[in-house]
C-alpha cells in the first residue's frame, strides 16, 4: 500500500485530506510542521509528500529543500496553498514540489495529482 | 559610631551641544558587516527613536535568520506603533519564512497588536487575512470568537473563511452554530467549507 505523508499545521485540514486518501486505499501519516515531516521522512522516506507552504518551525519551501538535498527522499511532493500568487508557485516549483494546488481542494483534483505522480493515473 | 554622611556635591555640567543621536552607524553596520555584526547593530539600535522602521526596513532583505530573530526580537521589544505596523507590512512579503517569523512575533506581543490586527481583518489581500486569522488565537483576546465570527459571516473568500472555521473548531462556543450553519449555506458548493464547519459543529455540541 503506498505511504503518503500530509504536512500542515491545519488540523482540520490534515484530516479532510486524510479522509479523501485514505477512501482511495493510501496508507496515510501526519505532520503538523516541516520539521516534524522530515523526521518522519527520513526515518521512513514516503511515497509521496503533500505539504502545505505557512507552517510554524519550518514552511513548506524549506521542507522541500532539505527533503530533497538527501540523497533517500526524492519521491514525488504536492505543494498545497492558500495563495495563488504566481511567485509561491514559481517557488514551490524551485523547491523542489512537482505540483501544485490552491486551497481549498476538491477530492477529484487531490486525487488525479497523487495519481498522476505515482503513476497510477491509468489505473 | 555614627555614620558621617558625605553632602553630595552636584557639579556643574558645562552647557556643551551634545552630538545627535542617529542610528546611521548601527544601521550602516546592518547592511556591511558580517552575521554577529548584524546581529550586534540590531542590538544596538534599539535605543535610537528611529529604531522599528530602520529594522523593520533590514528585516525584508536580510536573509541569515540567526539576524532575523534578533531583529524581531528587538522589535517585540519595542512594541511600539511603528515596530506593529512594520510587522504588518512584512505579512505581505513573498517570502514564506519571513511571513511565519512575523506570525510568531506576533503572537509575542501584547495589546498593542489589538487594533491592528482588528483593522488587517479587513484588508483587501485574502493572503493577509488569513495570516491575520493565523495570528489569533483565544489567549491574545478575548473577542477572538467573535472576530472569527464576523470573518465568517462577512468575508467572501473562502480560503479566509476556512481558516477562521479551523480556529473556530478550537475556540468556537454556541454563539458560532448559527453563523456556521449560514456559512454552510453560502458556501454550499465548497466540500472543505461542508467539512470544516460540520466538525466545528460537532466539536461545539459535544462541549
Amino acid at each position: 500500500m503506498r505511504r503518503i505523508l500530509i504536512v500542515d499545521d491545519a488540523a482540520t485540514v490534515r484530516m479532510y485530506h486524510r479522509g479523501i486518501l485514505e477512501s482511495a486505499g493510501y496508507l496515510v501519516e501526519e505532520a503538523w510542521n516541516g520539521i516534524e515531516a522530515l523526521e518522519k521522512a527520513l526515518e521512513a522516506p514516503f511515497d509521496l509528500y503533500i505539504v502545505d507552504i505557512n507552517m510554524p518551525k519550518l514552511d513548506g519551501y524549506g521542507f522541500l529543500r532539505e527533503l530533497r538535498q538527501q540523497q533517500i527522499a526524492q519521491q514525488p511532493a504536492v505543494m498545497v496553498s492558500t495563495e495563488a500568487a504566481a511567485g509561491d508557485e514559481r517557488m514551490a516549483y524551485q523547491s523542489g514540489a512537482n505540483s501544485y494546488l490552491v486551497k481549498p481542494v476538491v477530492q477529484s483534483q487531490l486525487l488525479s495529482h497523487v495519481r498522476l505522480l505515482l503513476g497510477e493515473a491509468n489505473q | 559610631m555614627s555614620l558621617v554622611k558625605h553632602k553630595v556635591v552636584q557639579l556643574a555640567v558645562p552647557d556643551k551641544p551634545q552630538p545627535e543621536r542617529s542610528c546611521s552607524e548601527p544601521a550602516s553596520s546592518l547592511k556591511n558587516a558580517d552575521a554577529a555584526g548584524r546581529r550586534q547593530a540590531a542590538r544596538e539600535i534599539a535605543q535610537f527613536p528611529d529604531a522599528a522602521v530602520t529594522l523593520v526596513s533590514h528585516l525584508k532583505c536580510e536573509r541569515n535568520a540567526a539576524v532575523r530573530e534578533v531583529i524581531l526580537t528587538t522589535l517585540v521589544r519595542l512594541n511600539d506603533r511603528s515596530a506593529v505596523s512594520g510587522l504588518a507590512d512584512c505579512l505581505r512579503s513573498e517570502d514564506a519564512a519571513l511571513r511565519n517569523e512575523v506570525i510568531g512575533t506576533f503572537k509575542r506581543l501584547g495589546d498593542e497588536v489589538v487594533p491592528v490586527l482588528r483593522s488587517l481583518l479587513a484588508d483587501p489581500d485574502p493572503d493577509v487575512r488569513i495570516f491575520v486569522v493565523n495570528i489569533l488565537d483565544s489567549e491574545l483576546h478575548p473577542e477572538v470568537e467573535s472576530w472569527l465570527i464576523d470573518v465568517i459571516e462577512r468575508d467572501t473568500h473562502v480560503n479566509v473563511c476556512a481558516t477562521a472555521v479551523d480556529l473556530l473548531c478550537e475556540v468556537g462556543t454556541e454563539a458560532a452554530i448559527d453563523p456556521l450553519v449560514r456559512l454552510k449555506a453560502r458556501f454550499q458548493f465548497e466540500p472543505y467549507i461542508q467539512f470544516a464547519a460540520d466538525l466545528a459543529l460537532k466539536r461545539i455540541r459535544e462541549v
